[in-house]
């Protein structure tokens, strides 16, 4: 329950305050992706029935708040979330160079995934200088998961102990 | 076999959602409708945020002038810069009621010249992806909005409803990549495909090397599609390149309207005369 309300709480606010920064502050590679930072966490860290709950309410929120079409961002979050469930349990992610790793991979397969669909489907609205700062964005998220991540993964070990 | 289920099934499940998700992206299912009552109190859920913008901007800058900016005043001059401080903000009150004034005067204005039934509806948010270019608008589905809709602006278009809720609606940027729709040279009335191609630019498909484009021309929509509404501008050609070895120009248009500056826009309540199928356009 207490994994479900922190996740619930850091990506509704942080979707939230994303969509408030966005709307004229802050250019949008700057920005964190705060539900994606709660799905791969609860992926990683949190085992069992509770990491697919924790994982659902940020899906949710990037479904909503991004505008692809109906439903395709939720499937490609819960993706995601199996995705870093299997990775958390075949490596031990104890450490800053493996967590960065990991969230740099799958931030870049996402992006590149949704960058060929959309390629696929005709459209074509991407430019070195949209690669350059979608570069920045993932190297920024993953720079913030990782202290977020090994605080709260040690905040959350004690609490066991 | 079981065994290999049993150890594989996180990766075979990550993989079916992501073919679903693939499915749903290239061809949405009228079945996944279904599950729109999920999707609205999710954004009932964030309603709440995107309306907080607008009083939070009028806030931020309430709080600035009256508190921020007294920040280290000395005593003699506390009355005196008050006063002044006082002044201002009634002037920058007023000229922001004025400012906003004259900018539903232009819509409303528009909307007359537009012929068809429109509503004026306020920005509330951006789309936080880097994939896609939308807005939301702080009206939805209650007040006759429905997918496919065109949103402009007195001084051009600025995209299209993609999906609507109670209290808020989800509009398609004309640079988003997956817009696209009909439009003409207003000089030479060369037709073409007008593309999104994200930042503020849109490029025109389909020219000919013998059609009349230069740098400079205004491009509007041509109506032909029932996307737009005809003669809505749409921008000005900022480039044209004629390679040698291609069969079509590529040209390169600014969009009319700096969409990180939108603040109201207009809803063209008339449905598109070709069918919209919501999520692909």
């Amino acid at each position: 329950m207490r994994h479900f309300l922190v996740l619930f709480a850091m990506s509704y606010l942080g979707a939230s305050l994303c969509v408030w920064w966005l709307s004229g502050f802050v250019p949008w590679f700057l920005l964190p992706d705060f539900p994606f930072l709660a799905i791969v966490f609860s992926g990683l860290f949190v085992s069992g029935i509770g990491g697919f709950l924790c994982a659902l309410p940020p899906a949710l929120f990037r479904e909503i708040t991004a505008s692809g079409p109906s439903w395709s961002m939720f499937l490609g979050s819960m993706a995601l979330y199996f995705g870093s469930r299997e990775i958390g349990r075949r490596f031990l992610l104890r450490n800053e160079a493996s967590l960065l790793s990991v969230v740099v991979s799958l931030l870049a397969i996402e992006s590149f995934s949704v960058v060929l669909l959309l390629s696929l489907a005709g459209a074509h609205p991407f430019s070195i200088l949209w690669g350059a700062q979608e570069a920045v964005r993932i190297a920024w998220t993953s720079l913030i998961a990782v202290p977020l991540f090994l605080d709260l993964s040690m905040r959350w070990r004690r609490v066991k102990e | 076999m079981g065994t290999f289920f049993r150890k594989w099934w996180r990766l075979l499940v990550a993989a079916s959602l992501l073919v679903a998700a693939i499915q749903v992206f290239v061809r949405p299912s009228p079945a996944i409708e279904r599950a729109e009552p999920v999707r609205a109190t999710g954004v009932a859920l964030f309603r709440p945020f995107f309306l907080a913008v607008d009083s939070v901007r009028e806030g931020v800058s309430g709080v600035w002038n009256r508190y921020i900016a007294l920040v280290g005043v000395t005593r003699e001059n506390e009355r005196l810069r008050r006063e002044v401080v006082a002044l201002r903000e009634q002037l920058h009150g007023t000229r922001d009621a004025i400012l906003e004034n004259r900018r539903l005067k232009d819509l409303l204005r528009y909307s007359e010249t537009v012929g068809r039934r429109t509503l004026g509806a306020r920005v509330v948010g951006h789309d936080v992806s880097p994939w896609f270019r939308a807005i939301f608008l702080g009206t939805g589905s209650e007040a006759g909005i429905e997918a496919g809709m065109s949103v402009v602006t007195p001084y051009g278009a600025v995209g299209r409803i993609h999906k609507t809720h109670p209290g808020l609606s989800e509009v398609l940027l004309v640079t988003d990549g997956r817009f696209a729709a009909d439009v003409m040279v207003e000089r030479s009335r060369v037709r073409a495909v007008a593309e999104g191609i994200g930042g503020n630019f849109c490029r025109l498909k389909y020219v000919s090397p013998v059609h009349d484009v230069v740098v400079g021309d205004r491009i509007v929509f041509s109506g032909f599609d029932g996307s737009m509404p005809k003669g809505v501008l749409l921008g000005t050609v900022v480039s044209v390149d004629r390679p040698k070895e291609s069969l079509f120009q590529k040209v390169k248009v600014q969009c009319a309207v700096n969409f990180q500056d939108v603040e109201e826009a207009m809803v063209i309540l008339s449905r598109p005369s070709i069918p919209f199928r919501a999520g692909r356009d």
